[in-house]
């Protein structure tokens, strides 16, 4: 191991703590005075607060229509992953598991969409759904959300699968199983991981995505979480504890999901960052 | 790896719904957009053509120059603030200290928390009234300090500045760390015999072995500096009176605030060309180098 002076610890830790108390800090803040009556975080920020007032959440719950955020953020985020992983599975693995005229052309189409940015898209995307009369409806989200993820997605999976050995379809073909089959039952179940990676990735940036749902949606009955939280802030700014509440809300869930599965998340994260 | 023959249907067919979806709503958008980008264009009317009306109109606007110096200073602020932390941080976190890993974790948080999320956190901390800054500059007998910090436009850039650098220099943090993990140990060994110890070999041996991957940083940062969107549009809306508008709200309030489809897509065409033209630029400055 390397020799470590007592003076660098002690300049590395302050560094470092200073560093991820900046980091902690406003999210602290924010969860201790959403527990606060609004009287009381007005006379002192910083205190403590005397009594927990949970009726902070349940009327943030409520004015903030977050059931129907939440919902709707599941719903989009989910079928839009499942679309997404399921046809970049297939199409990962019959490029790379076959021979095939244009595959190479194929690959790098798909490997194009990482480098294209959202808002170049945003004004014809608007006017397809607009034409599609798919306008403010889940799908004017799911049909994007899959477009924009279907490159990290094959890329991902295209490589993990074309790692596996040769010969790994042999016994299904002479079992007599068809193509699909052979997808289904030996490479599928052996791409597990990699779908693991793909799959949490999906869900992070579809749970996430602003922009399209800002454009895309205007019903507050089809309002996605950050869409939603962003409107309900611009318009509730009387409370601050009650935004602070309703951020709180829709922070712990993705917080205990970072924690949860924090490694596929950093590596995920930063391959398709420095892939992209 | 012809493994099953007369598949080509099969292959068709698996390949298919994907590429459709993607084609169809990420590719040919942009050729969409360049198409609308000459045509002049309120959505309801018809379209007529403009040829390059739009873009002399919009070259010719002191308030998309102005997005473009904004966009400028994010850039700026991911370069010399974004890269240079991250990879100090990763620097740090390289040297096998205890509690590494816990300060990763917190280090990456931020990046893992939806943009909208973090732009409302970072709106109720620069919050006149009632927010954090204001308050602990009052309460530490700094009252004068106190700022209007997103609506005054001597602080409003330096304010979403400091927001964009803690969201993402955890990102650059692990995208470093992870380089610095990958350098053979022997390579440390030979600096260590040859008496390179310290910051003398963090600066001549260590650095320079992950250029690499602090080139992809850079070309990653700057790319993503003319996306940004969420947190401008979310803390300022562009205001006040467009001083913190970046080309992306510019855009959007083209398009969808004003109704100008062909102006909006000109805008969108020309903010792809400037990231294609400053990354281009970049990579080659890099190849340079090495040369």
């Amino acid at each position: 191991m390397r020799r470590k002076s007592g003076l660098f610890q002690f300049f590395a830790y302050t560094f470092l703590s200073l560093f991820a108390i900046i980091n902690i800090v406003p999210l602290f803040w924010m969860v201790v005075n959403s527990f606060k009556k609004e009287q009381e975080y007005a006379a002192d920020p910083f205190s403590f607060p005397k009594v927990l007032q949970f009726s902070n959440y349940a009327k943030a719950w409520e004015v903030a229509n977050m059931n129907v955020y939440f919902l709707n953020s599941l719903i989009v985020t989910f079928v839009s992953l499942l679309v997404t992983v399921l046809l970049g599975a297939l199409a990962a693995y019959f490029l790379s598991r076959f021979k095939f005229k244009l595959q190479g052309m194929t690959y790098g189409l798909f490997l194009l969409g990482m480098l294209v940015p959202i808002h170049a898209t945003l004004i014809p995307i608007f006017l397809i759904m607009q034409k599609l009369h798919l306008l403010d409806t889940y799908w004017s989200l799911i049909l994007p959300y899959t477009a924009f993820h279907l490159s990290l997605t094959v890329f991902i999976l295209e490589g993990f699968m074309r790692g596996f050995p040769k010969d790994l379809e042999e016994s299904g073909v002479m079992d007599g199983a068809g193509v699909y089959r052979i997808f289904w039952s030996i490479i599928l179940p052996i791409t597990r991981p990699a779908l693991a990676t793909v799959i949490i990735l999906n869900f992070i940036y579809n749970w996430n995505e602003y922009l399209f749902a800002l454009v895309l949606i205007t019903s507050t009955e089809l309002k996605t979480l950050p869409l939603g939280l962003a409107n309900f802030v611009g318009i509730e700014t009387a409370s601050l504890t009650l935004q602070m509440a309703a951020l709180t809300i829709a922070l712990i869930p993705i917080l205990i999901f970072y924690l949860l599965l924090q490694k596929q998340l950093v590596n995920g994260m930063t391959a398709g960052a420095v892939k992209g | 790896m012809q493994t099953l023959r007369g598949t080509k249907f099969a292959i068709f067919l698996g390949l298919f719904p994907a590429l459709i979806i993607y084609l169809g709503i990420a590719i040919v958008p942009i050729g969409l957009s360049l198409y609308y980008s000459l045509m002049n264009w309120n959505g309801i009317g018809s379209m007529s053509f403009a040829g390059l009306d739009n873009y002399v109109k919009i070259l010719s606007d002191d308030t998309f120059w102005l997005s473009v110096k904004n966009n400028v200073i994010i850039m700026v602020t991911g370069l010399v603030g974004q890269i240079p932390l991250g990879l100090l941080l990763a620097l740090l976190l390289n040297r096998g200290l205890k509690g590494s890993g816990i300060f990763r974790t917190i280090g990456f948080m931020p990046v893992v928390i939806s943009s909208v999320m973090v732009s409302l956190i970072w709106g109720m901390v620069y919050n006149t009234e009632y927010g954090f800054l204001n308050s602990l500059l009052g309460m530490i007998g700094l009252d004068g300090w106190q700022q209007n910090w997103l609506g005054d436009s001597k602080w409003s850039m330096l304010s979403i500045s400091i927001a964009y650098i803690w969201q993402n220099c955890g990102l650059y943090m692990v995208i470093f760390l992870a380089a610095l993990q990958n350098i053979p140990e022997e390579v440390n060994e030979a600096a260590e015999l040859d008496g390179a110890t310290g910051l003398k070999r963090t600066l001549r041996i260590t650095i320079p072995m992950v250029r690499g991957t602090i080139m992809v940083g850079v070309v990653y940062s700057i790319s993503n500096s003319f996306r940004v969107f969420d947190l401008i549009q979310i803390l300022t809306g562009g205001g006040p009176a467009h001083q913190t508008e970046v080309m992306t709200i510019y855009m959007y309030n083209s398009a969808f605030i004003n109704m100008r489809y062909g102006y909006g897509s000109a805008v969108s065409i020309l903010v792809l060309l400037f990231s294609l033209i400053v990354i281009s630029l970049i990579n080659r400055l890099g190849r340079e180098k090495d040369a």
